[in-house]
């Protein structure tokens, strides 16, 4: 005997929401309906135009052609983030989607690295990065499946318009059979006994009622934070940016760097995302350290193309609620928690969370053992994500404003305290299998702001240090041999988008 | 000159008397060339079931390419034979098989197990295991290496060896001179502490003393260099109740690829016909049965030995480490101690420290063995506490039996959902787990939405198709002493 369909009822229509409701009347159709309530006027954040590598796998289970996704949401492709003036002032680096070259004798790459560097060598490990020397010079193409080839060993994500990510979501969930409702929710209704919520009542009359709630509401939280009270987890002692100013901008002309630029600034880092049709900016910052109004005056300032709008201000705060799922609501995105955008991990946190609820999706009533799993699990991204923004802004030797100087000398918390000695002293970076950011991850950000262990993998002094130095001019050539045939990103894209405009027949 | 080779660990004794021993010298010699590594040939501990069991899992192969050691060589020498998978009886209302590979065939798409799971909720699915390619082969006791082609039912699955511990042991020693190894001879008498609390040295029976930076203690279960510096024992025996083997030998054996693990009134029995003999074990728990009861079932001249499933709290504690039953004692199904003590020897080799041993990587590496045994103890529970057996003494006791709270949930999951939950360091795969809980009958309550959603008349001509072209799989091959000979050229 089957069970009867649980009514879904999700609040808000953002990226979180639609994206939810997508999943939901692809992949469980039969064991749900969907019913998104969003309201025009309250808007959408909207800014995030950066996204991870896991995306892909989102529109693939979506069963969305890639290059029409793309060219509708005006989309670039991104290969990494390039981090600028972290560490220090004047300092660059990519954090790369891919792998350092690949192990040899079961040795990561880097570790070679780093004996050759103590031993002399004065070459950067992320000229050994495929990703870093593409996006370098502004060259695209897919990664190679075959795993023999250095192309496999590049990642990519995508940059696009999140004010078009959502409609075209939307379109995508109605013609599967989501139902939307226009209108504001004005009242909650709860069961008296179990607390869980059984309806909702909007601003014009209707009243909805549901099995599962999903709280997509944006920062007001407002079915998990405020009718359920969910406590508040406050990260903003390590991440003390609160505020965004987003300064939008024509595009520029010539190539398009298929890479989202971070630029630290005095009181936190500008964000710089080239796509099709324009580039974004924006700024996020501290407001203990600056005001909004020496904010939209550095935006303005650091700009390189015309502005398309008003400069606009977001608030925010670095924390999560403790659970994100608390009786029949389950929250997603903002709703739930926020990080900031440096890693460009808002969707990804919405996509992990989408992922443990389709796992997890309750047959009937929901089992607290669910519950627990669903936070268990998000628990450990949430963590792991904290510590690695966190790492952004402590590995510095940055004293120039006293925002620096708080970050440098902030404590942090033990686990990340641990990850960094063991990285400093045995270069060794902690393992977990499931998750964001591995090694690559981490040892990009180590050494690109400057944390260079005193030590290597022993096995790396296996081979002799001619051979060894040989071995790395040869890697390094053959990398840029490799590049050098790839085609321009600008070119790439272009080329897509006329092969959709004109189906070949 | 650099900084990092005045922290390098510059020696390594490994102390111990059989497999354990040898695989890690043979590992740390062939990774650390600069390193010098000697291996104290101590007296084999009755008890280390990783160096008498037979037993190994597929992670051998990997481990034997590194060495270079040649599979055709083992297999001429008679130290090894195939295992393609494992038949188990009397262990719920049917037999099933444990291998290593996919179910169905490739290419399908769709995970095999939700087209099973939305025939079977239809009535129109058979034992899982008849949709298997290894099984199959397992069952017509045939075995033929993967084949290269993808496209094949043959190729996506692996197999294990099963070694004849002291011709094993022969040709690792020959590995380990090819590797320079030094060996020492004598028996353990104590050791010298360093200041900070590690070894300084050991000093043996006549008079000698020996040096080194790094201590590998792969002596059995008695871990006599990890005690000395730590190394508190945390007992398994609720989830893993067995605590005794009767061994027993027979001459007169046609090998085949195929081991039986039978669930008897006291525990269970295990067959391995290898190519000289076949190898009996009677496994049982003191606790509840009488070593006279099952030597009814073994015969006299079976040899007793005893074992305590747990393992240590901090197996790699200050410059000691432990490997093999020194660190973690399991149960002997499916030989899952050897696979822990490569896997061991593998991560301390991933993530070795300094001379100094920092903490902090000793804290990490303790972390993730720790992940990874809980994580097999909890396979092999399965076994125990999930079983619908209730004939004899031994399942009667563990009907009764709380299931550890990792395990609970595990089962949770699965009989509400038919999903297993995701940890960090499994080695044992979702289709392992499958092929236990679908073979031992312990069904999910609800399937999987994504299995629900198939059209199960579909996934039934699915099976059907599936299951035809399975089994007609081993009628094409060798019987498996032919294929042996053919495999060493005689």
């Amino acid at each position: 005997v089957e069970d009867r369909k649980q009514r879904v009822v999700v609040v808000g229509g953002g990226t979180a929401g639609w994206m939810v409701a997508t999943t939901l009347v692809r992949l469980l159709p039969h064991a749900c309906t969907v019913q998104l309530v969003e309201s025009v006027e309250i808007g959408i954040v909207g800014v995030g135009e950066a996204t991870l590598p896991h995306l892909r796998a989102f529109v693939q289970t979506l069963g969305i052609d890639e290059a029409e996704f793309m060219k509708t949401t005006h989309a670039t492709f991104k290969l990494g983030i390039d981090f600028r003036d972290f560490g220090r002032i004047g300092t660059a680096y990519l954090h790369p989607f891919g792998d350092f070259a690949r192990p040899v004798n079961d040795v990561p790459f880097y570790h070679y690295w780093l004996r050759m560097r103590a031993e002399g060598r004065r070459d950067s490990v992320f000229e050994y990065s495929v990703a870093n020397v593409m996006s370098a010079a502004n060259r695209f193409a897919p990664p190679a499946t075959d795993k023999a080839s250095l192309m496999s060993t590049i990642s990519y994500a995508y940059q696009f318009d999140a004010t078009l990510f959502a409609p075209y979501l939307r379109a995508y969930a109605e013609a599967r059979g989501a139902r939307r409702t226009e209108g504001k929710v004005v009242e909650v209704e709860q069961d008296p006994q179990s607390g869980d919520i059984t309806a909702i009542k909007l601003e014009n009359g209707p009243r909805i009622e549901g099995d599962l709630f999903i709280d997509c509401s944006g920062f007001r939280s407002l079915l998990l934070g405020g009718t359920l009270e969910e406590p508040w987890e406050d990260w903003s002692p390590w991440l003390p940016c609160d505020r965004a100013c987003a300064l939008p901008c024509t595009p520029l002309p010539g190539p398009i760097e298929p890479l989202t630029r971070a630029t630290a600034m005095t009181a936190g880092w500008r964000w710089r995302i080239p796509l099709q049709h324009r580039v974004g900016n924006g700024y996020v910052y501290s407001s203990s350290h600056i005001s909004d109004d020496e904010a939209v005056r550095a935006i303005t300032g650091a700009v390189e193309g015309k502005p398309l709008a008003e400069p606009r201000i977001l608030k925010f705060r670095a924390g999560r609620r403790r659970n994100g799922w608390s009786h029949n609501v389950v929250a997603l995105g903002l709703a739930s928690g926020f990080l900031e955008p440096l890693e460009s991990t808002s969707i990804y946190l919405v996509q992990a969370a989408i992922t443990q609820l389709v796992e997890l999706f309750p047959h009937g009533g929901i089992e607290p053992a669910d519950r627990n799993e669903f936070n268990r699990m998000m628990d450990l991204e949430y963590e792991r994500i904290r510590d690695f923004l966190i790492l952004h802004y402590h590995a510095t030797e940055r004293d120039d404003s006293d925002f620096w100087n708080h970050v440098r000398t902030m404590e942090v918390p033990v686990s990340l305290e641990e990850k960094i000695e063991l990285w400093r002293k045995e270069a060794r970076v902690a393992r977990h299998n499931t998750g964001l950011f591995h090694e690559p991850s981490w040892v990009a950000v180590y050494i690109g702001q400057g944390i260079v262990p005193e030590a290597w993998d022993q096995r790396a002094d296996a081979p002799d240090s001619t051979s060894l130095g040989q071995g790395l001019d040869h890697l390094r050539a053959q990398i840029r041999q490799v590049v050098a045939t790839l085609p321009d990103h600008r070119e790439f894209i272009e080329r897509r988008n006329a092969a959709i405009a004109e189906p070949v027949t | 000159v650099t900084t990092a080779p005045e922290r390098a660990i510059r020696s390594v004794l490994v102390a111990g008397g059989g497999i354990t021993a040898l695989s890690a010298a043979i590992a740390f010699a062939r990774a650390l060339p600069n390193v010098s590594v000697s291996l104290l040939e101590t007296p084999l501990d009755p008890g280390a079931l990783v160096d008498r069991l037979p037993g190994t899992m597929a992670s051998v192969h990997g481990f034997h390419r590194r060495i270079g050691v040649d599979e055709v060589e083992l297999v001429r020498s008679g130290a090894a034979t195939h295992v393609v998978g494992t038949r188990f009886e009397n262990w719920g209302e049917q037999s099933w098989y444990h291998v290593h590979g996919d179910y169905g065939l490739p290419g399908t798409g769709t995970p095999f197990h939700w087209i099973w799971l939305a025939a079977w909720k239809a009535g129109k699915a058979k034992p899982f295991h008849l949709y298997s390619a290894p099984a199959a082969l397992a069952a017509a006791e045939r075995f033929i290496h993967p084949v290269p082609d993808p496209a094949s039912p043959l190729h996506a699955y692996d197999y294990d060896l099963r070694l004849d511990p002291s011709r094993y042991c022969e040709i690792l020693s020959a590995v380990a001179d090819r590797y320079r190894i030094t060996r020492e001879r004598g028996g353990l008498e104590g050791a010298e502490r360093r200041e900070d609390g590690g070894l300084a040295a050991v000093r043996l029976k006549d008079g000698r003393r020996i040096e080194a930076d790094l201590f590998i203690d792969a002596c059995g279960p008695s871990a006599p260099l990890l005690s000395i510096v730590g190394g508190a024992f945390e007992s398994w025996s609720e989830a893993l109740p067995c605590d005794r083997l009767l061994l027993a030998t027979s001459s007169t054996a046609t090998p085949t690829p195929t081991d039986s693990i039978t669930a008897m009134p006291w525990g269970w029995r295990w067959t391995s016909p290898g190519s000289s003999h076949s190898l009996q074990a009677y496994v049982y728990a003191s606790t509840i049965s009488s070593e006279r009861e099952v030597r009814i079932a073994s015969g006299g001249d079976a040899e007793a030995i005893s074992f305590r499933p747990g393992r240590r709290s901090e197996p790699w504690a200050r410059n000691v480490l432990a490997i093999g039953d020194a660190a973690v004692v399991v149960d002997p199904l499916y030989g899952a101690g050897s696979l822990l003590a490569l896997s061991a020897i593998q991560r301390a080799l991933d993530l070795l420290p300094g001379r100094d041993c920092y903490p902090l990587t000793l804290r990490e590496y303790n972390r993730l063995t720790e992940a990874e045994a809980l994580r097999a103890r909890d396979f092999l529970s399965l076994h125990y506490l999930a079983s619908s057996r209730r004939y004899g003494p031994f399942w009667k006791a563990m009907a009764k039996r709380d299931r550890p709270n990792s395990l609970a949930h595990i089962l949770r999951q699965w009989t509400y959902r038919s999903q297993l939950p995701f940890y960090q360091e499994a080695s044992f795969t979702r289709e392992g787990w499958h092929a236990v809980l679908l073979g031992m009958g312990v069904m999910p309550r609800h399937i999987d939405y994504r299995a629900s959603a198939l059209d199960p008349e579909q996934c039934a001509l699915v099976l059907q198709q599936t299951k035809e072209a399975i089994a007609k799989l081993p009628t094409a091959l060798l019987p498996y002493p032919d294929y042996l000979r053919r495999m060493i050229g005689r």
